[in-house]
Parts: C-alpha cells; structure tokens; sequence
C-alpha cells in the first residue's frame, strides 16, 4: 500500500490535498468531469471524517485494473476511536442529514463499493471504489 | 409545541418550573430533561407546573415515571401550581392519593392558553 | 441515455434560437424524463455544458470552468435528492407495515357487542391514529352476568397497541363474566405491573351486570368516570371510585361499588379522548355529554353513542385530539 499515492490528514488544508489527488488520478485513469466531481466529494468527505473524529490519519489513492476495466480506490486509516456499528451508520436517518456534509451514506451513493473495518478504540479503515463504466 | 424546564438549586431542595405543553410530542423531550436531575437522597425536588398549557395522560406518564425514580432514591418528589384541570387529571388517575400535589387556586384556566 | 443527450441539445439549441414558452414548456417535459432515468442534478449540468459547447463554440473559458464549478456544487443537491428518494421508499415501507400490524390489532382486539337480555348496548371506538390505545371487552357466557371492560393505553401509536393485546389476554384469561370488579383490575394491575415499563400505565373502568337483579357492579382504575342517569330522577351520578391506574403500583387494592338500574336507566362509559379537549379550555365537556345524553333517551343505545361522537367531533372540527371511546348501556 505504501507504494501508493498518500495524503497525511492533519490539518484542514490536507483535506484539499486529497481532493487534489483523488481528482488528478480519476482525471487520469479517464472519468468525466461528473465522475471526478464524485469522487473528489467522496474523498473529501472520508478526509474530513478523520480531521473531525480522529484527528490524525492518511488517505491512499490507487489507480485499478481489473479484466480490462480501469477504476479508482480510495482508503482512508486512521486511528480514531472506532465505528460501533459500521452497517447502522449506512443508512439513512436523520442524524446523517442534519450533520455537516453527506456522511457516509452520501459516500456510498458517489461510488461503486464501500468496505468499513473497524474496532472500537483503535481506529477505522475505509476502502471506496469506483470503476469506469 | 414546545416543553422546557428551568431548574433551581438550593441545598438539596432542587425547583423545576415547567413550561409549555406536554402531549405525545414533547413527553419524550420533558422525560430527557427530566433525566438530568441528580437525586440524592433526601433531596426534594419542587416542580412548578403553572406554566403547563396543556397536558395529556402521555404527560401522566413520564410524571410517574419520574415519581418512580425520586421514590427509589429515598427522595421527595412535589408537584405544585397545578391548575384546576390539570388536578383534575391526577385525581382521575387516583395519582393525587399517591403523588405529593398542590393546586393553585390563582391561576384560573381562562388565562393558560395565552 | 445517449437519446436523451441528443434531444436535451436540440431543446436547449431551439430556444436558444427562439426564446419561447412553448420551448421552455418542451424542456421541462424532457427534463422528467431525464430525472425518471435517474439522472442526477450534476448529470444535468454536465450535459447542459456539453450540448452548450457543441451548438456554441469557442465559448470563452470563464464560461466553461463556471460549469465545472456547477457541477462541483451540484454533487451534494444530488446526494440529497437520493437520500430523500431512498428515505421516501423507506417510509412507505413502514406504511405498509402498519397498514398490517393496524389490522392484525383490529383482528385481535375485534370486539362483539353482546345481546344480554333485558339490556340494549352500544358502542363507538374511534382511532386517531392507525392503531387504537382504547378497548372495550365484553364478557356474556352463562346469560347470568354479563361484563364490560373499557380501557385506554396511556399514550398512543404502535406502543399503546401492542400493551393493549396484554390487557385483552389478560381479560381473557379472567374467563368468566361474574368476577369481581375489584379483583379483576388486582388481577390487571399485577400482570401490567410486571410487564411493562415505568410510563406505561393503563386505565380501565370495569363494570359486571347481574341480569336477574339489575345490579351493576363497578370498578373504576384512573379512569374517566363513567356517567349514570336515573331516568326516573332524571338526574346524572358519575360513577367514581379513586382507584389508581394499573401498572403504577403491585398489590393496590381496589374497591367496587353496587348500582341499581330500573327501566330507561342508562350507563355511559367514555375515555378521556372523549372529555379532553385541547383547544376548548373551559368547556365542560361532562356537562355538555350528559345533556346530550338526556335529549338522546329516546334512542337505542348505539344510536346514542353514535349521535355523541358525532356532535363532539363536529365541535372539535372533525379533528380528533385522542382515541375516542364510548359505550352506552340502557335498561329496557
């Protein structure tokens, strides 16, 4: 994984740094404006999660193929304190719509595929994938 | 339609004074602001309810609830200012035999809902 | 889709030409079917930038980069538009599910008005909501007593529902019309007590009827007094004992109180949906229903009960504030 492009989250203006990244590789691998847009959200919204609850933690972009098909994956670690109930925080309701921003559900809803692993008091890795049509 | 509670400390005589109305919407609201409370034991807790427009038996509820809870903490628990058509749901209920309660004479429910 | 892109171009190039309402009334159409498709707001945008470009071109780049910056901000209109799509989809999940969950509680708690004889009775129960926090119970087994039960759930919604089956099973389990009022709501009181949570209480009104020497016996826990006209008299006793509710304290006691009916007396037993008006404060609603009442003797029970719920919905504007219950049982 380290092989991979990576962002440090520490402060806010990393935020735009992985928006940056996330945008320019999607740009190359060949998504639309749209699509860039997406994906530069859904990162945005992974980086800002570990700015607010975690304070501290990284962003990985990769370029990816698969049987000829090309697509993006974004992981974002960090060491927080945890999601109790990653499938619950899926879901629509209205804690997510009244908070800042469009959650983790929005985040979903921007790519193909999201994968939470997480334990309470050690941190969070989430894994989002997007492929070209 | 709102609900909300002021609370006063002295020595371990706590005062609440409830205002607004309680129905199936606010009940929750008044239970949680209710929880708030720290009991001790033999702290006696005075709520005001002169300022409660309106009251369903959903508002009943949590009252019972909350004279549960002070009863359990050994603590005295004292309604007061109720106005004459809320007295009568706590007698109806046959909670005024049970509950501490006081009416108040003064606020006539011509003037409550304004 | 690519369809769709070709036709949103055609539209957007012809009111560029001619700046129309009849264009404009061809756009909007177009843009339902596009949001049918699923296409989403930045979708949109894009496409609008796109088609743009091709029926103007060399259109200067501050122009182009504001569209980028569009679609940018039209990702979140988008999410929001899918979250209130899905959560839509998930309301009418829950429709559904009360839809059933309301019918199965009305198969449960179906209640049959008896024909004892000797007595006529009536009765009306009205839900505000889906599901109803009253219940009326009728017991008639050996054609000696004949027993009544009215109850309401303190609350409303799926909750009151789902302890007022408790309540039926519990009634049930008493088996038989002639018990004791007072040991029926002991009964109750310990089984609730038990069962539920702390806000959770139930009142009830009970009352037995002794069809060879017309006496009606009742108990009353938290509930509304019921009202008894003398029709010789012609004057109304709220029938009312201090019981507490059920559910609040294990081992209460409670006591029970004998009546005697002649012919043309009459029992009106209500629930608080009944007396309780939000908006009129100083109405006094007992007052209002015994005068009713009185004008109404003249018709059968049901008829009676009928009439009463109808005069007070009309006085609430037909917008109930809580379950409505009302039964009326007359000696004839």
């Amino acid at each position: 994984m380290r092989d991979h492009p990576t962002v440090n989250i520490v402060t806010e203006l990393d935020i735009v740094a992985a928006r940056r990244l996330s945008r320019y590789l999607a740009k190359e691998i060949g998504f639309g404006v749209v699509d860039q847009a997406r994906i530069a959200t859904a990162t945005s919204e992974l980086a800002k999660n570990i700015y607010l609850y975690a304070t501290m933690g990284e962003i990985i972009v990769e370029k990816l193929e698969k049987d000829g098909r090309k697509g993006i994956a974004i992981t974002a670690i960090d060491n927080g304190p945890g999601i109790s109930d990653p499938r619950k925080i899926l879901e629509d309701n209205y804690t997510t719509s009244n908070s800042q921003g469009v959650g983790l559900p929005g985040v979903k809803r921007l790519m193909d595929s999201i994968q939470i692993n997480s334990e309470l008091g050690k941190g969070t890795v989430i894994r989002i994938e997007k492929w070209l049509e | 339609m709102n609900v909300n509670v002021q609370f006063r400390e002295e020595g371990n005589r706590i005062y609440g004074v409830i205002e607004g109305e309680i129905d199936t919407y606010t009940a929750p609201m008044l239970r949680e602001e209710l929880e708030v409370i720290t009991i001790n034991k033999s702290s006696i807790i005075e709520l005001d309810l002169s300022k409660v427009t309106y009251m369903d038996s959903t508002g009943l509820g949590v009252f019972v609830a909350f004279y549960k809870k002070v009863l359990k903490e050994n603590a005295e628990l004292k309604l007061v200012r109720l106005s004459s058509r809320l007295a009568r749901l706590f007698e109806i209920t046959g909670l005024s035999e049970l509950m501490d309660i006081e009416t108040d004479k003064k606020v006539e429910p011509a003037n409550e809902c304004i | 889709m690519k369809e769709l892109k070709v036709q949103y171009q055609k539209v957007l190039s012809d009111y560029l030409l001619n700046q129309n309402e009849s264009n404009l009334y061809i756009g909007q159409n177009l843009v339902r079917q596009l949001m049918k498709s699923n296409v989403s707001p930045e979708d949109l945008v894009s496409i609008h930038k796109q088609s743009l470009e091709y029926i103007v071109p060399d259109l200067p780049d501050s122009v182009l980069n504001s569209f980028d910056f569009l679609i940018e901000v039209m990702v979140d209109f988008g999410l929001m538009l899918k979250e209130h799509q899905s959560l839509l989809l998930k309301q009418e999940e829950i429709r559904i599910e009360m839809e059933i969950a309301a019918k199965i509680q009305n198969l449960l708690l179906e209640t049959k008005i008896p024909k004892p004889n000797g007595l006529d009775i009536g009765m009306v129960s009205v839900p505000v909501r889906k599901m109803n926090g009253d219940y009326v119970h009728f017991m008639h087994d050996d054609g000696k007593y004949f027993s009544v039960a009215v109850t309401d759930v303190v609350g409303k919604g799926v909750p009151a529902a789902l302890c007022m089956s408790m309540v039926k099973y519990g009634l049930d389990t008493l088996e038989y019309a002639n018990n004791n009022p007072s040991y029926v709501l002991e009964v109750l009181n310990r089984i609730i007590e038990k069962s539920v949570d702390d806000s959770m209480f139930v009142s009830m009104f009970y009352g037995r009827y002794d069809l060879e020497k017309d006496i009606f016996t009742f108990g009353s826990a938290g509930h509304e007094p019921a009202l008894y006209y003398n029709s010789k008299q012609q004057t109304f006793t709220d029938l009312d004992s201090n019981g507490l509710l059920l559910g609040v304290l294990p081992e209460m006691k409670y006591s029970q109180t004998d009546i005697h009916l002649s012919e043309n007396d009459f029992i009106i037993m209500i629930t608080d949906g009944v007396t309780e008006f939000r908006k009129m404060d100083n109405f006094d609603s007992r007052t209002y229903i015994k005068e009713l009442a009185k004008s109404l003797n003249h018709l059968s029970a049901q008829e009676m009960c009928e009439k009463i719920f109808e005069y007070l919905n009309k006085l609430q504007d037909f917008l109930l504030e809580d379950d409505f219950t009302i039964v009326t049982i007359k000696k004839y």
